[in-house]
């Protein structure tokens, strides 16, 4: 067990070695850098355009050839060093601080929204095989899985001013904290249509796996014997039917740690994703490069964590 | 009514390359499918219809997609001095656009915010997105073939390295990937939009295909024809390739949808292929306008949603009669 931890461990190093390899060659291919939008953004006009561009450069440390800066970008994470942005001269670490808070709160949402939805719809479709509740929650699923995010939050959106339902703060910041009235008013809708989003698919797949679970003869036995169907719905068959759906979870709950892009940049809210974007079309790099790093690290751990829950769940799964 | 439906899915099925199969038994084969699994008999034809409508879309869309509708400007003045055009702008305008026109003959879905047909704009939609999902797939599945052959016939380090890579590419969050590549030149074209997408659903097939290479390499016949001094080339191509061609239809097909879905929201940021209406173009372009004219929004995601579902389920019908045992994955 702990060599299994250890070898994966050590798989995981390589795969990050490729996830920054590929954002530094990536990043390195844009056109245009923040030197040239550094000046450009400078009114005063330049005497010599092509001068204060190579000054620039050589001031953000973009003068030097691709592979000595590829080797620094590799030392510095090494040290857990994920750049500094050009723009605000702070460490990506304090950025993400000051941001992380706001996408785990609207993440944290999603997810509850994922799982509240998705875990009973699931069961109870499975339960109701070929109903007519299975029918509609099955077509709610296909709709969740269809509709893109951001039609979803449109649609809501579209109801709530239509009838009127709430007025929605995107100008100011309301956080849970502070302004929980407020906040609860932006996010809810966000929330719901990326719980939806992600919550379709958890349920398509748990319902089918349940119904696979379902047909094995110890569920038999356990109604044969007079166990409360409750009982034996909740604690032989979903526990069993979980394994699969805690891969989906593994990365519903990874997506969440980087931020929603999508829905940050409609409603206005300074999370990870806006951040990630906005540094990228900016061309402020180094936070973008260290960001994506430290995003898929999260998603390489908590993959390793659901192999390790496998075993947990099911016993007979051995690690070699 | 089971007539129909036989008719219909027996063209969509030709698609997938049952062609060969002597034709009364493929019908009958259809037929007993269809009979079997109504939905996705029905989402067969209504993806067929989606294809019908993208790959017509010239002769369907009525009118240019960017034409900008516009009226004779009643009030305009030419000769209107400065001070009468200041207190009063409509006079200096020729011409006026035909914003928001509601439900006509002339326009059956009405006009957008800038005098623009919507339903020749949601036809052309239709045809990026099949050029976009079917693209994408295509090149998703071929490359992803490719290196899930190499990678499951091969084994040891190689597979080891190829592996590492699709775990790389699966680590990035899928979007911020897409996004970054989508950059790479100034304006990206419709062709860069494609290959992208195709490679980043290149990890996902070429994991699926390795495992589907893996089942078939171990088998008799594979041993057989190794040891009658078959190269690892012929081997690979001739009697490994033909038997997880049905895995390769299946990842095909399921991942149109998937492909459509990404572009929308790649198009709804902002980064969509230059010069082109997509749907995710129009939800955006008409979002700020959600609470007063919905409809160009509200269609246009209707429009993404209907594709993705008919694709998708279609897709689903597919893999469950080719490999149930893919289901879930």
């Amino acid at each position: 067990m702990i060599q299994y931890i250890v070898r994966r461990l050590l798989v995981n190093v390589a795969v990050l070695w490729v996830v920054a390899s590929l954002v530094f060659f990536a990043t390195d291919a844009l056109p245009g850098d923040y030197a040239i939008r550094q000046v450009s953004s400078q009114l005063e006009a330049e005497t010599d355009y092509e001068e204060a561009i190579r000054a620039a450069r050589k001031e953000l440390g973009l003068d030097k050839p691709v592979w000595e800066r590829y080797l620094l970008f590799l030392g510095d994470l090494v040290t857990l060093d994920f750049g500094t942005s050009f723009e605000s001269d702070k460490s990506t670490w304090s950025e993400l601080g000051q941001r992380l808070p706001t996408t785990l709160e609207l993440g944290s949402m999603i997810v509850f929204v994922a799982f509240a939805t998705s875990i009973p719809i699931g069961v109870i479709s499975a339960i109701k095989q070929n109903t007519w509740i299975d029918y509609v929650l099955r077509c709610f699923a296909i709709f969740g899985v269809a509709a893109p995010v951001f039609v979803t939050a449109l649609v809501l959106t579209f109801i709530v001013l239509r009838f009127d339902l709430w007025t929605i703060d995107i100008i100011g910041d309301p956080h849970l904290w502070s302004d929980p009235g407020g906040a609860l008013r932006l996010y809810a809708i966000a929330a719901v249509a990326g719980g939806v989003s992600a919550g379709a698919g958890i349920m398509r797949i748990l319902r089918s796996q349940m119904l696979e679970v379902m047909r094995n003869d110890y569920i038999r036995t356990a109604f044969a014997k007079g166990l409360n169907p409750r009982d034996v719905w909740i604690r032989h068959a979903l526990k069993n039917a979980m394994l699969p759906v805690l891969t989906a979870m593994g990365f519903t709950i990874a997506g969440i740690v980087g931020g929603q892009i999508i829905l940050e940049n409609m409603y206005n809210i300074d999370g990870v994703g806006r951040y990630l974007f906005n540094r990228l079309t900016e061309r402020d790099l180094p936070p973008f490069q260290g960001t994506v790093v430290l995003i898929a690290s999260v998603v390489v751990t908590v993959n390793l964590c659901v192999d390790l829950t496998y075993a947990w769940l099911d016993p007979r799964i051995r690690y070699s | 009514m089971a007539r129909a439906e036989q008719s219909t899915t027996a063209l969509a099925g030709e698609q997938f390359g049952f062609g060969n199969v002597e034709r009364p038994s493929l019908a009958r084969r259809l037929a007993a499918i269809a009979r079997r699994n109504k939905l996705g008999a029905i989402s067969f034809v209504l993806a067929a219809l989606v294809l019908f409508i993208g790959a017509f879309s010239p002769f369907l869309q009525r009118y240019e997609e960017e034409r900008q509708f516009q009226t004779a400007n009643p009030e305009f003045n030419p000769t209107a001095s400065p001070m009468e055009i200041a207190r009063n702008p409509n006079l200096s305008t020729p011409f006026v656009l035909n914003r928001f026109e509601g439900v006509s003959w002339d326009h059956w879905l009405g006009t957008d915010q800038l005098g623009r047909d919507i339903y020749s704009r949601l036809v052309v939609g239709a045809r990026l997105a099949i050029i976009i999902g079917i693209g994408a797939s295509l090149v998703s599945v071929a490359s992803g073939t490719a290196t899930g052959l190499i990678s499951g016939y091969f084994g040891g380090k190689t597979d080891f390295v190829l592996q590492r890579v699709v775990d790389g590419v699966q680590a990035f969050p899928g979007l911020v990937l897409l996004l970054l590549l989508v950059q790479v030149v100034e304006k990206p074209s419709l062709t860069l939009t494609v290959a992208v997408l195709g490679f980043l659903g290149w990890a996902a097939s070429t994991r699926i295909m390795r495992s589907a290479v893996l089942g078939v390499s171990s088998s008799g016949y594979v041993e057989a024809a190794r040891s009658t001094g078959a190269t690892n080339l012929r081997l690979m191509t001739r009697h490994i390739l033909p038997n997880v061609f049905a895995t390769m239809i299946i990842i095909f097909s399921i991942s149109i949808g998937l492909y459509i879905l990404a572009e929308a929201g790649l198009s709804f940021l902002g980064l969509g292929p230059a010069d082109q209406t997509t749907w995710g173009k129009m939800v955006n372009s008409g979002r700020n306008l959600i609470d007063t004219h919905p409809e160009e929004s509200l269609l246009s995601g209707a429009a993404i949603t209907f594709a993705v579902l008919v694709f998708n389920l279609a897709g689903d019908a597919l893999r469950d009669e080719l490999d149930p045992r893919l289901r879930g994955r």
